[in-house]
């Protein structure tokens, strides 16, 4: 009996544990507050995948438990190798799950990927998108933007390090690289993590909600100082954006040097990501 | 009676040899698999020990970040006076997962229980090549005093995670002998499998008993003979990774080195990525099929009920395995592959979660209405369905790439995989430490000890990993020496502070099974008692416990199955709920024939 | 073989046949060891076959291969050596027969003839090797260096071993008498001969042709 009890202990112990993983604002657990545009359907499929994991785990574990009172030592097993009844039912029970839960999030997220998470054309096309390149590297992250002249590697482009600021409502798309080691680019509250891989270009894309100071994250080993390289994602209001690159571009033509090799590392704009 | 004409040709193929009595040849270069077996769980549990420990520092450091470690700070970090820095944290991650994979877990589930468990279960003397064997186990033992001897580098062992990706890993992003020394020792372990693969697949194609079919094989070995598939054939594919970075590190090659340092455009770090997990993949499978194997059997044993449809299981273990290359691109889907790729892959990682989910419901199934039985083997062997479950289900999400996107390198990547590896195999090869101890040793392990050590396990593991799939469902990415400096983090700090407490005591609750071990083997008296669990596998009915130097008086001639418990028949007319496989019923006895 | 069958302790009736089937414990025991072989060489097949897959995928990303300011690669000597390894197969083919035939000096000089075809094959490996280096092929000169010397170094290794493992077969067949255990191993030997005379066409083809 003492048995039994521990057991049920054990489980309302799990149980509470994903109680607890019910949404609270960045202090504490839970996920963290999203605010972009397109974060829900991650959000959507990760509670779905809860509760249906949750439900399949607590149906079998009652079984289990169930089996282990009623089914004990006092018991008289039934030497079964398998009928057609029970392996039937046991297939149907994967057939089920197979499609209800396997199936939907397949197609669920073919859908995202397709039209909103990988489609990069359609972000850059876009007349306000604005586009950032980022060297990621040990252990900051640089990012460029093309300035007023839109293009990337002339003397208005805004460099900066840790330090990004993006306008509301606008679609972001960001192309990464890195010289040293693999980095991956890490926004916590927008649900997206793209690799930068020395040696390539990679795409990512997203777009802002809400204004505010979120965190860059790091999440690729990348050396002692892994756990070092934070950076800062601003998101402003269109007008103080606009303020805001028109006056580092200023900046950046002041303090330009035509000299400086190791500064001007911008790639041409990738089409076709 | 007439002995069998098979009966015969197996006992020519399998002479009775002398037991050599010099001690080198009886302890240390010993063909016989059962010392070689015995040799790779000594091995296997003083690096589990290692491992542990190392999982304890990082631990420390995230209850206690920057804080000096108790007791044996000194002597572990000499250099800082026992507080752990980002350079030495790094190590210590690094080489917690390659020791823990590769040198605990496959030492004691895969060259401990395969060597032991595949000739006896399967009615053998011996190996195909007992020689190959010992030069198996050496060959092991050398690879685990490179790790040792990586430590002791000056600028210590290797730091770029137990998946060494390039560049991090070249000699640019990681210069350093104990790097160099970690992907050899990781080169060496792997011809050791391989050594310990062509053993096993070969042993059971050619030396299985008269009537023993595939059929009729132990579920144990069925996940023993397809691990040793996956490992002679995958293998060799982290053999090529492993030589190609030695390569670029110690002959200037360009296989993985890109950017700054890349010549005439340098090497592409994703092949190597491509090569690890076309390996790595596969590894988890080999590191589960074994635990598979031995839960199935025991839930059967203890259930007094046979292994329910044993064809569904062993054929979804097959599948795993055909399946197991074809879904490794899930561990890359942010590395900025073709999003048509990424879905094929996403395609093929859910259909392999299914033939996962037929072999628990099997074990539901194969218990229900069984006549249960809570012996230590049970306990284990229940916790690990537990515990697998969670692991098997958290895969889910993983295997999601809309899911990956926000979850990929988090912490609950970790407690995924723990729950899997930690948990499953390590908790299935506990089971198979309780149910088979009596026949390595001669006598079953203490209750009371093994029940305390059990709940310390089963509590300790839950608490530890939920902690860490909570922190990464959180956003807290793995790997960070102090995940602090993130805003997002800093309230979870309470959660990582129990988490890393529950893991003290999960490890301090080992000591049960350390003393138990060592009690029980020095105990004076033994049972000797030859089939203390009752069932009838080979191992059990057909020699004794422990088994004599040549295994078998006599080759058996196999009737049945494993699992034939609790027929009525039987019962009828051997007053007992078990019939050995090789066991010889009266004419006409229906029934228990499978 | 009647005194076999007693002694097993199995003195009772004997099944018809019995004696025949016990003689074929050599075929038996044939069966085992190529087995083993059989996943050696799978194992093997599949590190050839990630260092292939390698290649591949390098090659694939390089918009121009070979790069145009390395020395171009020569196609004759190694054409050269992809003939004496068929001949070196041969050789081994050769062996086999002889030491079916029971005719052991004649197979054993057929196993150091292949044994002393791998040498030059090396030799001339070694030549190849010597000349492009000189030229300024060096390993540490990208990726494409780096393919060539990984394939060739690796694959010549395997040369190596199987010279020592022909070069002592030979030897002992010159010393020994034949047995039905020497034969087994000139057998599985020359299954692995035959493999890296493979691996040989598969590297001549991709790395020397293409």
């Amino acid at each position: 009996m003492s048995r039994l009890r521990a057991l049920v202990a054990s489980v309302l112990v799990l149980v509470a544990r994903l109680a607890v993983a019910a949404p609270l604002p960045e202090a504490g657990y839970g996920l963290p507050r999203d605010v972009s545009r397109d974060g829900h359907h991650v959000d959507a499929l990760i509670h779905f995948t809860m509760a249906a994991a949750t439900v399949i785990f607590v149906i079998v574990l009652a079984a289990m438990l169930w089996a282990i009172v009623r089914h004990g030592r006092s018991h008289q097993a039934v030497p079964e190798h398998g009928s057609r009844a029970t392996v039937g039912l046991l297939v149907a029970t994967l057939v089920v799950i197979g499609v209800a839960v396997d199936g939907s999030m397949l197609v669920k997220t073919l859908i995202d990927m397709n039209e909103v998470f990988w489609n990069f054309e359609s972000a850059d096309r876009q007349p306000g998108a604005i586009r950032i390149e980022i060297n990621a590297h040990q252990w900051a992250w640089t990012a460029r933007y093309p300035g007023p002249d839109g293009i990337f590697g002339t003397a208005d482009d805004v460099v900066t390090t840790n330090d990004i600021r993006i306008p509301l409502d606008r679609p972001i798309v960001l192309q990464l690289a890195s010289t040293d080691v693999i980095h991956s680019f890490y926004l916590p509250n927008f649900r997206v993590k793209r690799d930068a891989m020395p040696g390539m270009v990679n795409a990512l894309w997203f777009q802002a909600e809400k204004t505010g100071e979120y965190e860059i994250g790091c999440a690729q080993h990348c050396g002692p100082n892994h756990y070092k390289m934070r950076g800062v994602l601003t998101v402003l209001k269109p007008d103080e954006y606009d303020r805001w690159i028109t006056d580092m571009a200023a900046d950046a033509r002041r303090a330009y040097d035509a000299g400086d090799k190791e500064a001007h590392w911008a790639w041409e704009w990738r089409r076709n990501m | 009676m007439a002995v069998p004409a098979e009966v015969l040709i197996a006992e020519q193929a399998q002479p009775i040899h002398q037991e050599p009595t010099s001690f080198w040849r009886k302890y240390v270069f010993s063909i016989d698999h059962k010392m070689i077996a015995k040799q790779f769980l000594w091995s296997g549990c003083i690096f589990l020990l290692l491992g542990g420990v190392l999982a304890m520092m990082i631990r420390w450091q995230w209850a206690f970040p920057y804080r000096k470690i108790p007791l044996v700070g000194e002597l572990l970090l000499p250099r800082s006076g026992g507080i752990i820095g980002p350079a030495d944290y790094q190590q210590v991650f690094t080489t917690h997962g390659l020791i823990m994979i590769f040198f605990a877990v496959t030492p004691v589930l895969i060259g401990a229980f395969g060597n032991f468990l595949i000739p006896l279960q399967i009615g053998a003397r011996d190996m195909a090549f007992p020689k190959l064997n010992m030069y198996s186990y050496w060959s092991f033992f050398l690879s685990q005093l490179l790790v040792l001897a990586s430590f002791f580098a000056s600028l210590g062992s290797g730091g770029a995670g137990w998946t060494t990706y390039p560049p991090l890993s070249t000699n640019v992003g990681t210069p350093g002998a104990g790097q160099s020394l970690l992907v050899l020792a990781i080169f060496v372990t792997g011809v050791s499998s391989t050594m310990g693969a062509i053993n096993y697949v070969t042993t059971v194609i050619r030396l299985r008993a008269p009537g023993m079919t595939y059929r009729r094989l132990p579920l144990t070995m069925w996940g023993l003979w397809l691990t040793a598939i996956l490992n002679a054939l995958f293998v060799p594919v982290l053999g090529a990774a492993g030589l190609l970075l030695l390569f670029d590190r110690q002959f200037g090659t360009q296989f993985f080195v890109a950017g700054a340092s890349a010549v005439r455009g340098g090497g592409d770090p994703i092949l190597f990525q491509h090569l690890f997990w076309i390996f790595g993949h596969p590894e988890v499978y080999i590191m589960i099929l074994p635990a598979w194997g031995i839960v199935g059997d025991v839930v059967s044993f203890f259930a007094r009920k046979p292994h329910h449809w044993y064809k569904g299981s062993a054929g979804a273990m097959i599948a795993v395995t055909v399946l197991s290359a074809m879904v490794y691109g899930h561990h890359m889907y942010v590395t900025g592959m073709s999003p048509l790729l990424g879905q094929g892959f996403m395609v093929f990682t859910l259909a392999i979660s299914l033939p996962s989910m037929i072999i628990v419901l099997n074990w539901l199934w194969t218990i229900w209405k069984g006549s249960i039985r809570l012996e230590l083997p049970m306990l284990f062997a229940l916790a690990t369905m537990i515990l697998f479950g969670i692991g098997g289900l958290t895969g889910l999400f993983l295997g999601d790439i809309s899911m990956d996107l926000y979850l990929h390198d988090t912490m609950f990547v970790v407690g995924h995989f723990h729950f899997t590896m930690a948990a499953g195999s390590i908790v299935g090869a506990m089971t198979g430490i309780y149910f088979w101890f009596p026949k390595m040793f001669g006598k079953k392990l203490d209750t009371r000890l093994g029940q305390i050590h059990f709940w310390f396990t089963f509590l300790g593991l839950l608490a530890v990993f939920l902690g860490q799939l909570a922190t990464g469902y959180a956003g807290q990415q793995r790997r960070l020496f102090d995940p602090y400096q993130y805003t997002f983090i800093q309230g979870l700090h309470g959660l990582n502070l129990a988490t890393s407490i529950a893991a003290f005591i999960l490890f301090l609750g080992q000591l049960a099974f350390v003393v138990n071990f060592f009690k029980t083997i020095f105990s004076k008296e033994k049972d000797r008692e030859q089939n203390p669990w009752q069932v009838g596998t080979l191992e059990w009915t057909a020699c004794s416990s422990p088994p004599a130097y040549h295994n078998f008086d006599h080759i058996p001639q196999v009737l049945r199955g494993p699992h034939e418990l609790s027929d009525p028949e039987v019962m009828k007319v051997l007053d007992r709920d078990w019939v050995g496989q090789a066991e010889p019923l009266p004419q006409g006895t229906a029934g228990a024939r499978a | 073989m009647a005194a076999a069958v007693s002694a097993s302790g199995f003195g009772e009736e004997t099944p018809p046949g019995i004696v025949r089937r016990l003689a074929d414990r050599r075929r038996r025991d044939e069966a085992t060891a190529t087995i083993g072989m059989v996943v050696f060489l799978a194992s093997w097949a599949m590190l050839f076959a990630s260092l292939f897959f390698s290649y591949g995928l390098l090659r694939a990303r390089t918009p121009v291969w070979p790069p145009l300011d390395q020395p171009p690669i020569p196609v004759l000597l190694p054409a050269v050596n992809t003939a004496v390894a068929a001949l070196g197969s041969g050789a081994v083919i050769l062996a086999l027969r002889f030491l079916r035939l029971g005719r052991l000096r004649r197979g054993s000089w057929a196993l150091a003839a292949s044994a002393g075809l791998g040498t030059v094959f090396l030799a001339l490996q070694v030549v190849v090797w010597v000349g492009l280096y000189r030229a300024g092929l060096v390993p540490s000169g990208g990726p494409y260096a780096s393919v060539f010397y990984a394939l060739t170094c690796v694959h010549a290794l395997h040369v190596l071993v199987g010279i020592a493992a022909l070069a002592w077969l030979a030897a002992r067949g010159f010393v020994g008498s034949v047995t039905a255990h020497r034969h087994l191993a000139v057998r599985l030997w020359g299954m692995y001969w035959h493999f890296v005379g493979l691996v040989w066409l598969v590297l001549f083809a991709t790395v020397y042709v293409i």
